[in-house]
């Protein structure tokens, strides 16, 4: 139908002028008046019983307004959304009770407990300096595993143990499957527990307004939700209550949590009756942002003697810190984990147990890629291990295993239905493409000079879009359609405005490109509205690789609408049938006789300006607005291979190749999907070499600086290039999959085989990340052999 | 993450500058490139009662030649000290390092007297200015004096200067004919502080080493010196064994510590490891020269 086709075109970004050219507007850029600052006092203890809070000097210091402590906000809520009750009962998952500043007991380093409002931050900090907080310490539990053992401390004493969530699942017989299987291989891996570091961290500015309203602005993926959960927390009429998301610099899954300071602006905003900012510094953002990733997995995998893949099982551990999360329950790092784990491979038996438990550590939660990364890590590990054991090239064994393209849809043994995939083909495009044979050619003579390269394969099926239907039986209260509203005015322009949340990923671009396609418009003529709930609406925001699939299928519902009304207009005007019309650039034509045509911008004129002009019984307007439910999940997939260079004298890891083959179905603009790509793989080069947060046994962060907690810099990733396979799937609009997150989640296992790979000649066992020049270096030494550099 | 309330003068002189430290001492500290100093006020981990800027005093940023070697005036930034020619020509392991320090946003503020005064132990200036012996000045109400490096560096973050003392110029003295150098640092990202990094300058007679001098950093509360090592080296002909020896000899001299992101143990066999590979560039290039 469209002649223009701008879905596919490598469109350059119409949002990076304003990012660019320093126009973007953060919420540390708001500036209104009578505003105070807030400092938050956070706990020095990772766990220890309240004794006093004395806020009287603080609250004499010139400049200061007000100090709040947790008596101060009794009349709110805590946080925490749980799991649906009737899919995972009490004592399945317990919900703890998290209060919005601490009262009684503090339960990890940085947990707020009372927050001062003055005229500038630095008298905030100055006057927090001065709250003296009497603590009772009470033993930590640090280490997952020791928070299991009976006698360790309790963080919610009312639960009898620290385990807030224990479940098991699978399907088949996976004893069976091990048991009769010719090789079983197995390992424990550790995945490094991280942040997700955007560059922005989180701010929030809340105003109060006539009425009684309140405004939010914050520093979000989710305005809407953000809305209804404050509301809720607060006991504060939801319509009263506006939360805008201005631009957002970075989000990676943090940001798609509801948080306690965002409760607490809108709290004391109302309670002085003047605007209160409060912007996350560095610091805060280590100790008081959501950790992600802290999780044990104990794995093995069955295989026959020819490396078919028999049966599985897992035995995972999650480590969520203190809390569990709002409105994402933190064990979902683990559950994505064991649900991920049989990834593209044929597996019938297979058998997982998933317990989380609660440590005296920041609150862990979702991360770009949720549970995913280390699906992949355990999964592609052990793959590669087996290989070894069988004598097999790596890339045979994934040949062996991977479910064939004439296999799809397949539904996987944790029930999940993948509807297609290029597992296969973009294995092979891979090897091809990165020259797999010659490498290793190439391999066998370096070692022969004492020189350690390796190649690492990773191929991945990644979960994406997340419609209501996926999060259902998942026990998740809350749903995840998505919603656009596309309205002309009267000169032809567009005002598109969405409830997905761009932060980053260039959405404006995208739809724009789809709307041009529909409605026969140029991109420059739409207008890009989000974040705003009073001018949006309701919407889930940003996260899990959604959007184009439920926004863009919003976005083009609203369009076809909004198509079908100016066909009609146009038939009128035009005296032909609405099927004898068609849309090209600019206008709507006469099929066969393009002289004769109408102008977008008449019709739009016409709807809206002199509607006198329209047909009989045609209301005014043109504009529409689709509500649309995604499917629950759509499968991207992905194959990466990283070549390393290790330094056999300091251990230190070089990547100087690194390749991608992705599918993400129908792309709507290759430049964006291949930026995506490069930024995830960035940050999961961050997961594989350098992010770790440590903490000392007492619970002290030891990572809370730039300096200790190393995230890779422009200059620390190498050229990555791109290939791509489009693999329409049947359940969407335009036969868009998501995309977004694959990068992060390919690089660490891609990474770490191809170092277990450079190392197989000192039989080295490589699981645990990150893979700093330190551990690399014990790697090759401690295993015995030795070679000179 | 903001630091506390603060005095602030603007020297104009080194007199001036001088005169406001005295009047606040021990309270009062010097900003220069503000490249370490800032970070740790917004830490909170200084809390000074006046900061004494002396980025608009006049002159004392040059880098001037001086008797065959250079003199660089405190303020020079480390991206100054990266293009001079007259570096490149006499020390070129300086531009080689200089690379290292940070990244270039950094560099074009840093400065190297900073950067000397703040004494990092893994901070490339530092060891270096104790590899060339270099001769450090300083201005105070005394009046001025000149501190060798080997007594300038004195503990973990602290030198041998005085309260109201000024560093204002340091003098690399000429190295010998016939010397080459090496520079080895391993860090976790480029521009991070060094968890080692070693550099080493030979003069060759010949085949025989005549001197070596080797200095390390990252692996100790100071920079070090590795006497035993360079005892070791002079008077033998430069082979790979003896590098090997005098880099096992080099680790044993060091002192490092741990912290998260390397352990002493793995610093220490850096050190053998990089000092071996600096010693071998460092007389591969005196051979040349
Ligand atoms: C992200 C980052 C990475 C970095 N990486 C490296 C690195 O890899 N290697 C490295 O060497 N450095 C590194 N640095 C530090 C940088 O080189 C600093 O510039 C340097 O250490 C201090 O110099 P400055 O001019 O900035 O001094 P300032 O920060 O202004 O001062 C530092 C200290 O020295 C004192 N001081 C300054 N000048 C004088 C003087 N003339 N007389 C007496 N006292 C004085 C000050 O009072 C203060 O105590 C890094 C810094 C950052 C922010």
């Amino acid at each position: 139908m469209a002649v223009t086709k701008l879905v596919g075109a490598r469109v350059t970004r119409v949002e990076d002028p304003r990012f660019l050219c320093g126009q973007a507007r953060y919420v540390e850029g708001i500036q209104l008046p009578g505003m105070l600052h807030i400092a938050y006092v956070r706990s020095a203890h990772a766990h220890a019983r309240i004794l006093a809070v004395d806020a009287k000097q603080a609250e004499a210091l010139p400049g200061v307004h007000r100090v709040f402590t947790g008596a101060d906000i009794a009349s709110l809520g805590p946080m925490g959304q749980p799991f649906r009750a009737d899919v995972f009962p009490h004592p399945v998952f317990k919900q703890c009770v998290w209060p919005c500043l601490a009262t009684g007991k503090v339960r990890y380093v940085g947990e707020p407990i009372a927050a001062v409002l003055a005229d500038t931050r630095y008298i905030a900090e100055d006057a927090a300096e001065l709250v003296e907080v009497q603590y009772d310490p009470l033993p930590a539990v640090i280490d997952p595993e020791a928070a299991l053992l009976p006698g360790a401390a309790l963080l919610h004493e009312e639960f009898g143990d620290n385990v807030v969530m224990k479940v098991s699942g699978g399907g088949g017989d996976a004893d069976a499957a091990l048991r009769g299987a010719a090789l079983v291989v197995r390992d424990r891996f550790r995945t490094n527990r991280h942040c997700a570091m955007p560059m922005e961290g989180r701010a929030t500015l809340a105003a109060p307004g006539p009425d009684g309203d309140l405004t939010l602005w914050t520093s979000t993926q989710t305005p809407h939700l953000v809305r209804s959960r404050v509301a809720a927390i607060m006991g504060f009429p939801e319509q009263k209550l506006r939360v805008v998301g201005p631009d957002v610099g970075g989000g990676f899954g943090l940001k798609c949590h509801v948080f306690a300071e965002e409760v607490l602006a809108c709290f004391f905003a109302r309670e002085v009756g003047r605007p209160v900012k409060w912007i996350e510094d560095r610091r805060e953002h280590f100790l008081g942002s959501f950790h992600a990733k802290d999780l044990v997995v104990d794995c093995e995998m069955g295989f026959d003697a020819d490396g078919t893949l028999l049966g599985m099982r897992a035995d995972i551990i999650g480590d969520l810190g203190a809390y569990s999360a709002d409105p994402w329950p933190s064990p979902f790092e683990a559950l994505q984990l064991a649900a991920a784990l049989p990834g593209p491979y044929r597996v019938r038996h297979y058998a997982y147990d998933v317990r989380c438990v609660c440590t005296n550590k920041t609150t862990l939660s979702v991360y770009r890629g949720v549970g995913l990364p280390a699906a992949v890590l355990v999964q592609e590990q052990l793959m590669d291990v087996a290989a070894r054991k069988l004598g097999l090239d790596p890339a045979e064994i994934r040949r062996r295993n991977l479910i064939a393209p004439s296999e799809f849809p397949y539904d996987s043994i944790t029930g999940l239905h993948y509807d297609s995939s290029s597992s296969s083909d973009a294995l092979e495009k891979g090897l091809a493409a990165i020259d797999y044979d010659g490498f290793r050619a190439r391999q066998r003579a370096a070692r022969e000079q004492g020189r350690l390269l390796g190649i690492g394969i990773c191929t991945y099926i990644e979960m994406t879009t997340f419609g209501t239907h996926y999060w259902a039986p998942l026990g998740i209260e809350h749903s995840a359609y998505e919603s656009a509203t596309v309205r002309f005015d009267a000169q032809g322009g567009v005002t598109l405005s969405v409830g997905t949340f761009s932060h980053g990923q260039g959405h404006h671009t995208t739809y724009a490109q789809m709307l041009a396609d529909e409605l026969g418009i140029a991109i420059e003529d739409v207008r890009f509205e989000q974040g705003d709930t009073s001018a949006t609406a309701y919407g889930w925001g940003t996260w899990g690789s959604r959007s184009v699939v439920a926004g863009g299928g919003a976005v083009v519902g609203a369009a076809r609408k909004v198509r079908d009304k100016m066909m009609r207009i146009a038939s009128h005007v035009l005296e032909v049938a609405p099927e004898d019309l068609e849309i090209a650039p600019g206008k709507i034509v006469v099929k066969g006789a393009p002289q004769r045509s109408l102008a977008v911008r008449e019709i739009a004129r016409i709807a809206v300006y002199s509607s006198w002009r329209l047909p009989p019984g045609e209301d005014p307007g043109l504009e529409a607005t689709q509500y649309y439910d995604p499917p629950p999940v759509t499968f991207a997939n992905a194959t990466h291979i990283a070549e390393v260079e290790i330094d056999p004298g300091t251990g230190r890891v070089e990547i100087p190749r690194y390749l991608v083959v992705e599918d993400c179905g129908v792309m709507i603009n290759p430049r964006i999907v291949e930026a995506q790509v490069v930024g995830g793989i960035a940050q999961g080069l961050g997961n594989a070499l350098y992010e770790h947060h440590l903490y000392d046994e007492n619970g002290q962060l030891l990572t809370t600086s730039l300096m200790d907690y190393l995230v890779p810099t422009a200059a620390d990733v190498p050229d990555v290039r791109v290939e791509h396979i489009e693999t329409p799937t049947p359940l969407t609009v335009n036969g868009v999959k998501g995309m977004g997150e694959g990068g992060s989640i390919g690089a660490p296992a891609a990474v770490l085989n191809a170092v277990a790979d450079a190392l197989a000649p000192f039989g080295a066992s490589v699981r645990e990340l990150p893979l700093h020049p330190e551990r690399v270096w014990r790697l090759i030494h401690e295993s015995g052999s030795d070679t000179r550099a | 993450m903001k630091p506390p309330a603060f005095d602030y003068v603007c020297a104009r002189s080194l007199d001036e500058a001088i005169d406001a430290l005295g009047r606040r001492p021990g309270e009062a500290k010097i900003l220069a490139g503000g490249q370490s100093l800032t970070p740790m006020l917004n830490f909170r981990l200084a809390h000074p009662g006046m900061l004494v800027d002396i980025n608009r005093i006049p002159g004392i940023d040059a880098i001037r030649d001086d008797d065959g070697g250079v003199r660089i005036g405190t303020l020079a930034r480390h991206r100054a000290i990266e293009v001079s020619d007259s570096i490149r020509k006499k020390f070129p392991i300086l531009t080689a390092a200089a690379a290292h320090v940070g990244h270039l946003a950094i560099r074009n503020r840093g400065t190297f007297g900073g950067s000397i005064a703040h004494a990092d132990p893994a901070a490339e200036w530092p060891m270096l200015a104790l590899l060339l012996d270099a001769q450090i000045e300083a201005k105070g109400p005394q009046g001025a004096r000149t501190i060798p490096a080997r007594e300038f560096f004195t503990t973990f973050l602290t030198t041998a200067l005085g309260d109201a003392e000024i560093l204002t110029e340091v003098k690399l003295p000429a190295l010998p004919a016939k010397t080459g150098w090496g520079f080895e640092e391993l860090s976790r990202r480029p521009g991070d502080f060094a968890l080692a990094a070693v550099a080493a300058i030979v003069t060759l007679d010949g085949k025989t080493i005549k001197d070596a001098r080797i200095s390390m950093g990252g692996v100790g509360g100071t920079p070090l010196r590795a006497p035993g090592a360079e005892a070791l080296l002079r008077g033998k002909p430069a082979d790979a064994a003896l590098f090997e020896q005098a880099g096992k000899k080099a680790a044993e001299e060091s002192d490092p510590s741990n912290d998260v992101h390397a352990t002493a143990d793995y610093r220490r066999h850096l050190v053998s490891v990089l000092t071996r590979r600096a010693l071998t560039s460092a007389a591969e290039k005196a051979a040349q020269g």
